[in-house]
């Protein structure tokens, strides 16, 4: 049996989706988290002994759709055939959301209405005659609290036996010529004042909508040009401060510890067996993996900040006081939900862009997206802020707003090279109700998150560390390299022709090159590679590293200067981003030119950054420009002039497009 | 007579009504239709800004851009 969970944006879906299935998909208090459904069965308390799948949709306000996700609602409701629906009413906001559901009781399908956020109703004083409400819309009406599993049992319930059921409509579209503008418009109207009706008749209301409220000076305040956006600025800056600077390198202090201690143990029952194996196993495996867990506690953090912002409302406000300014650059306010997602992870940053109903915006976007550095760019940031800037937070903040400025930056160019089309972009957004964030949920989002990072560490980052060990361990003909010799093992001579690349930024040995090449498969692994090919593995704990060292051994071992360490920094944080993330922009962009296009931009992208950061740091610091600087500037050149004859191209094929619609247009005027 | 304006002109606090709305993009009109935006309905500014404003349409509050709160004409 299929249950499918359908209601407005924002009335808490998959909330109730998570409750009932005991999942934990992505939740937030705006309108537009849930971009695809998803399916669960229901939990066994919920379902009894039968087998109960629940669907949960993206949010939509008619049957009708304006974006793809409503799009995908309509059409799962319309040709799925569910058992049930559950359909989730805001019940603070009555007046819409009977509209879709006057919509949903037409099916047939049997309906149950949840009327969801009655905790909210019941602070304002607003009062819903629920038996009314169910004897006009001729369903079961039950009030709940999803973030409290309120009412859920019972409402559950019922979808269950009604299942299979023929829903009688309460109000039933006449039969008009759908292709009738004018005729569909009606219909739309009288339907509305059905639900006017309704809602006159069983809603009182002690605190009139239209009053301003405290809420309402808030926001006044945070979507203000220019007190919002400091406001913005000020709460990102804390976020980044606490889990980076703070709180974050506390904790993550003592993990290192642990896991030093784990790493002794393993070398010593390791003692008496072969050399190779020890090495493999204590410096490779747990020393790689160990650097990589050691910064763990940074990302947690981060996922805790990240979802109290997204749990309380304030993600609709940012996208409110942004939209002006990512308008000018040719994006939308919407761009900027899938940035902040961004610093946790790029994937869900890349499905975000759906909610951006202009082509152009949403690609743009996707391709954007990515230079937030993301929470396994993290470890990356702090090992160089930790080695060569002694933890100074400004490493995380430049790398977070340059991050920024390359978004709007590559804004400015993809309008540019894919001609100014004109087109209105509009932008509507609805600010939710502040609410106090839930710590629970925050927690939850946050275990996730670490189990995922764990699972990483152990499965993908513990592999190409391995592999990593092995070949610089090894030479081409399976000798164990000699010390002093390992520009002759296996991983040496891969990585040497890339590292040649690299040259004109400052890190062109092939240790560096191999760390950024292993990125390409998960981000950590620049830590993790790293802390293989060069044996360190504290990298947090770099004062006690000082002490015992006299000098900072990581800085050290790497031979790279502050300026050589920042380029290769930026670099490994604006070149492309994981595969698994270039994945995701694959199947949201749907063109291939595009995918191209954005793996291209970011490759030149972060080589362009490092370029600039090497040659003028060092042109600064030491009174002269670093090797490589006549091949570098050509390569760069060249990645100038491809932009250029892409434009020239795109804009060309764009004017021969309506050079042609002109021309059919002039055939038919002489035609007639 | 009445007098007729765009959204972003109208006074902050006082409730008018919905005249016309023409975004030039159907599809947007019909959206606006479905959140309870169109002609004869009630619309409150709550606060305005030189490029946006926060209008309540219903019992929601939503964030318009000038380009849409100039479509939309009350009076």
């Amino acid at each position: 049996m299929r249950i499918a969970f359908a209601g407005n944006p924002n009335s808490g879906k998959t909330t109730m989706y998570n409750a009932l299935t005991g999942r934990s998909e992505k939740v937030g208090n705006w309108g537009g988290v849930t971009v695809g459904s998803k399916e669960f069965k229901l939990k066994k308390e919920y379902a009894g002994n039968k087998e109960v799948i629940a669907v949960d949709l993206p949010g939509a306000y008619s049957m009708s759709p304006f974006t793809p996700e409503e799009g995908i609602t309509s059409e799962y409701v319309r040709t799925a055939n569910p058992d049930a629906i559950v359909n989730i009413v805001d019940a603070t906001n009555l007046s819409r959301s009977l509209f879709f559901t006057t919509q949903l009781l037409e099916l047939g399908i049997p309906v149950v209405v949840a009327l969801n956020k009655t905790d909210i109703n019941e602070k304002e004083g607003t009062k819903i005659d629920t038996a009314k409400l169910s004897a006009k819309l001729n369903c079961p009406v039950f009030e709940t609290v999803s973030t409290e599993n309120k009412g859920l049992s019972e409402m559950i319930a019922t979808a269950i036996s009604l299942a299979g059921t023929l829903q009688e409509a309460p109000y039933l579209q006449a039969d008009i010529d759908l292709h009738d503008k004018n005729a569909v418009d009606a219909e739309d109207r009288k339907r509305y004042d059905f639900v006017n009706k309704i809602v006159a008749a069983v809603e009182k209301r002690k605190v009139l909508s239209a009053e301003s409220t405290a809420q309402d000076k808030v926001d006044t305040v945070l979507t203000n040009p220019i007190a919002g956006i400091l406001a913005f600025a000020a709460v990102m800056w804390f976020v980044f401060w606490v889990s980076q600077a703070w709180l974050g390198p506390l904790v993550a202090d003592w993990l290192v510890g642990w896991i030093e201690m784990f790493q002794e143990w393993v070398a010593g029952q390791l003692e008496n067996s072969p050399a190779i194996l020890s090495a493999l196993l204590a410096d490779g495996i747990v020393g790689g993996v160990g650097a990589v867990v050691g910064f763990l506690p940074l990302v947690m953090v981060m996922y805790f900040l990240i979802a109290l912002l997204e749990d309380c409302g304030y993600m609709a406000r940012v996208s409110a006081v942004m939209d002006p300014i990512f308008k000018r650059v040719g994006l939308s306010g919407k761009s900027v939900i899938p940035v902040v997602i961004g610093t946790g992870c790029g994937i869900p940053a890349i499905m975000a862009c759906r909610t951006i109903r202009d082509e152009r915006e949403r690609r743009a976007t996707t391709m954007l997206t990515t230079f937030i550095p993301c929470g396994a760019k993290i470890p990356v940031i702090a090992l160089f802020a930790g080695a060569f800037f002694n933890g100074a937070g400004w490493v995380s903040t430049v790398s977070y707003f340059l991050g920024l400025a390359l978004i709007f930056l590559g804004a400015l160019m993809i309008k540019g090279i894919t001609g100014y089309k004109y087109r209105k972009s509009f932008f509507i957004m609805e600010l939710p109700k502040w609410k106090a964030p839930s710590l629970k949920f925050a927690f939850k989002s946050m275990m996730e998150r670490a189990k995922a990072y764990i699972i990483k560490a152990a499965t993908i980052i513990l592999i190409c560390n391995t592999v990593v060990q092995v070949m610089q361990t090894f030479d081409w003909h399976f000798q164990v390299v000699e010390e002093g010799a390992e520009n002759t093992s296996i991983l040496a001579s891969i990585a040497s022709p890339f590292a040649i690349l690299l040259i004109p930024l400052g890190f062109g040995v092939w240790q560096l090159a191999a760390a950024a090449i292993t990125g390409f498969i998960a981000k950590e692994n620049v830590v993790g590679t790293l802390a293989v090919v060069y044996a360190l593995t504290n990298f947090i704990d770099v004062e006690e590293l000082e002490m015992t060292g006299g000098a900072n051994t990581v800085a050290m071992t790497m031979g790279l200067t502050s300026v050589t360490a920042l380029a290769y920094l930026f670099f490994n944080l604006y070149t492309p981003p994981c595969f698994a993330a270039i994945g995701a922009m694959n199947s949201e962009m749907k063109s291939r030119g595009w995918l191209w296009g954005a793996i291209g931009l970011q490759m030149a992208t972060g080589y362009t950054i490092a370029f600039l950061v090497n040659q003028f740091g060092t042109l600064i610091t030491e009174g002269h420009f670093a090797a490589g600087f006549v091949p570098g500037a050509i390569a760069v050149a060249c990645f100038v002039i491809a932009i250029i004859m892409i434009g020239k191209r795109v804009r060309a094929h764009f004017d021969e497009q309506y050079e042609l619609h002109k021309k059919t247009k002039a055939a038919v005027t002489t035609a007639a | 007579m009445e007098e007729k304006m765009a959204l972003l002109d109208a006074e902050v606090g006082k409730t008018y009504t919905v005249k016309e709305i023409n975004t030039d993009d159907d599809d947007m009109n019909a959206f606006l239709f479905r959140l309870g935006c169109y002609t004869g309905e009630p619309i409150t500014l709550v606060s305005k800004k030189k490029k946006s404003c926060i209008a309540v349409i219903k019992d929601g509050r939503y964030n318009l851009d000038n380009i849409l709160s100039e479509a939309i004409i009350v009076g």
